[in-house]
């Protein structure tokens, strides 16, 4: 089995490559890019600069400018040799500089993860700790009142979009027309240093709320759904009769033996759990107006930042391709009946 | 006599028998009471919807005016044509048109839809104030901030939202189930191959590419269906793979290609219909995660273009208007009902094509 995972671990590098030479190539195709941007900038500086000069002109600019600028961001060299050129970078692990920032690529990143990291993480705790519990519950009472009031509670929520759900938050409790419980959005207050200790953890968990419930909601049914069923599936095998008729109390089935084998698809989804650094979606940023990853990605896409953008790519990708893997070898280890190759 | 009733029940047997897997589980999503009425109040309010003209919009159904009948859903008239006073300029107003006939109570006539606002008219010249326009009994959900009726925006963007759904949905089935039925019947270099073209094409950030796409052509209707399509057929090539693996290596299919048959006759005769059970139960899924892609697509503005009735796009106003709640609330009630239903019904289909009957022992 270890030839198998070192197999899947070499072939990240092909896939990789392909993921970051399409968008590559995508990107090249877009108007509005870095170097029509910074021409345009000197025409309308230009323009400003001799307030009754030439209006429109797109001569105005000498051709050597022109060069110059392309020199500077790397277009006067074909697209395969810039694709090398970016790949022998990364392999040093030089992201580039961006372009609206002025800062190393991985330093902007790297900024937003505390955000990110925050969110996700207080996401993807609560999800476990209450879906779980909640699944294994509904398994037990399966078909009382709690399982279908708790079920259609559910589906209403897996029929919510998390940013559409963010939304009516905001608008019933953000202090619009109805209710000012929770603030706009932003991820912490603005006086936030001015704060005593106490009154930093209340603001943290003030901003923090309607978010994370955004995030929740979507997979809020999926999780606790799939415990439900892994949990009702394994009840009626034969080794919970075995279980009940050699004289176990129903707690030590349950606990002892149907949860063990039940948590088994669930657990594979904490492989994904790497993927927490680059956590946020960008919707919901949006709406929230919470500085994170997600955003900086949108932002970096509307601004033609490309060195982010592959920059983002690289990251997210290498964490969902390992994050696959890491997946599979849980799952080996969790269930031994489990053999790849 | 006796003998009569024999063949009867004879009969009765054999049609018993007859009763296909698919009529079973039909009748197993009947008795699931909550998917079956969402079921029935889908469909009627989706085939409704193409007719919507009929019950919502501008355009009077039936003018009477100097002893001759109009049709306006069918022609457009001028104002002038139907002696309109106020305002008489450009297209006809009939809301204007029955006011005034009644006023003038010459035997003229206008029969207005039930609700007699359309989706793209500016009524900035009827109302009074500023728009948005709060919620009153004649603008059911009032007006957004063009003035334009949210009620009959909505109701048209049910219609817009559900068919783009659908049709990105067949679509993305058709390729997807194409794709994984190859890879998982040919196996081999075909699959090592494919799976790393679609490893590659799934972990593309796919808004990404729609933002980017959108940014050079201006998106409508078609090329959206085109660009989700693309990226939407994945997830099925993964359910497809593995059903064709686990069913060609069943008696069934042995037995078929001993017998002689084309690949062609043992994939599609054979294994697919076999193997359809996840597609069927992932449809209404995959739909509702279509309908999230479009109102997230119209949330950020890079959706369907501008005067297009969408709900994604009327929650961004909301947005922005924070103060004018039925911005926001109603299209996510609307979007909150659709969803739910089709969510139902997926779930009685689920149900009801599911072959495990758990039982508790204990």
């Amino acid at each position: 089995m270890t030839s198998y995972f070192i197999r899947r671990f070499l072939l990240i590098i092909p896939t990789f490559l392909g993921i970051t030479l399409v968008t590559f190539l995508i990107l090249q195709f877009v108007p509005g890019g870095p170097l029509e941007t910074a021409l345009m900038q000197m025409r309308t500086g230009g323009q400003q600069g001799s307030e009754a000069g030439s209006t429109g002109t797109t001569q105005g600019i000498p051709q050597e400018a022109i060069e110059e600028l392309k020199r500077f961001y790397g277009f006067d060299k074909p697209i395969y040799e810039r694709y090398a050129i970016w790949i022998g970078n990364l392999v040093k692990l030089d992201l580039g500089t961006s372009y609206k920032y002025n800062e190393p690529v991985w330093d902007v990143i790297t900024e937003r993860f505390p955000v990110s990291i925050y969110f996700g993480l207080v996401g993807f705790l609560l999800t476990y700790i209450v879906c779980v519990p909640l699944g294994v519950y509904k398994a037990v009472k399966n078909g009382s009142a709690f399982d279908f009031v708790s079920s259609a509670l559910v589906f209403i929520g897996y029929s919510i979009p998390g940013f559409a759900f963010g939304a009516m938050m905001l608008v019933l409790f953000g202090g619009g027309s109805f209710w000012d419980v929770f603030p706009l959005g932003g991820f912490r207050s603005e006086d936030w240093d001015n704060l005593s200790f106490m009154g930093k953890i209340w603001d943290q968990i003030h901003h923090t709320f309607l978010p994370v419930m955004s995030y929740m909601i979507g997979s809020f049914a999926t999780l606790t759904i799939l415990t439900k069923n892994s949990v009702i599936e394994n009840l009626s095998q034969d080794y919970i009769r075995t279980a009940y008729s050699k004289g176990l109390s129903e707690k030590k089935v349950i606990f002892g033996h149907a949860l063990r084998n039940s948590l088994i698809p669930i657990s594979t989804g904490l492989g994904h759990a790497i993927s927490l650094v680059l956590a946020g979606s960008f919707l919901i940023e949006k709406v929230f107006n919470i500085n994170g990853m997600g955003l900086l990605g949108y932002q970096s896409i509307l601004d033609r930042d490309y060195p982010v953008v592959m920059g983002i790519l690289v990251i997210s990708t290498l964490l969902l391709l390992i994050g696959n893997i890491l997946s599979d070898i849980l799952y080996a280890i969790v269930d031994p009946r489990i053999r790849f190759k | 006599m006796s003998e009569n009733k024999n063949t009867e029940i004879k009969e009765e047997t054999v049609k018993k028998v007859s009763v296909s897997i698919l009529q079973k589980r039909w009748r197993k999503f009947k008795t699931l009471k909550r998917g079956y009425i969402s079921f029935l109040v889908i469909v009627t309010a989706f085939l409704l919807s193409f007719i919507l003209p009929l019950f919502v919009g501008k355009s009077a159904l039936l003018v009477h005016y100097n002893g001759s009948y109009y049709f306006p859903l069918f022609n457009t008239y001028q104002a002038t044509d139907l002696g309109q006073t106020r305002d008489p300029y450009g297209e006809a107003n009939y809301r204007f048109l029955k006011k005034q006939y009644s006023e003038e109570n010459q035997g003229n006539w206008v029969l207005m839809p039930f609700y007699p606002f359309g989706p793209n008219e500016n009524l900035l010249n009827e109302l009074e104030g500023n728009p948005p326009h709060p919620p009153s009994a004649e603008h059911w959900a009032g007006t957004d901030d063009r003035g334009r009726d949210v009620f009959a925006r909505l109701l048209y963007g049910f219609n817009i939202g559900l068919s783009f759904a659908l049709v990105v949905t067949f679509f993305s089935y058709i390729i997807g189930i194409a794709i994984g039925a190859l890879l998982g019947f040919y196996g081999g270099k075909v699959d090592i191959l494919g799976q790393r073209f679609i490893e590659i094409w799934g972990t593309l950030p796919f808004l990404y590419v729609i933002i980017i796409i959108s940014s050079i052509i201006n998106p409508n209707f078609l090329l959206l269906v085109v660009i989700l399509t693309l990226f939407n057929w994945i997830g099925m090539t993964y359910y497809m793979r593995g059903e064709f693996y686990r069913e060609k290596a069943r008696d069934y299919v042995a037995a078929a290609v001993s017998m002689g048959a084309k690949n062609r006759i043992v994939i599609f005769k054979h294994i697919l219909p076999n193997s359809l059970t996840p597609v069927i139960s992932y449809a209404p899924f995959a739909i509702v995660a279509n309908i999230f892609s479009l109102v997230s697509l119209d949330f950020l503005g890079f959706g369907l273009p501008a005067p297009t009735p969408s709900w994604g796009q009327l929650m961004q106003q909301g947005l922005t208007n924070i103060d004018y709640w039925w911005l926001i609330m109603t299209p996510l009630i609307a979007m909150f009902l659709t969803l739910l239903m089709i969510t139902f019904i997926g779930e009685a289909i689920r149900e009801a094509f599911d072959p495990k009957v758990y039982s508790r022992l204990r």
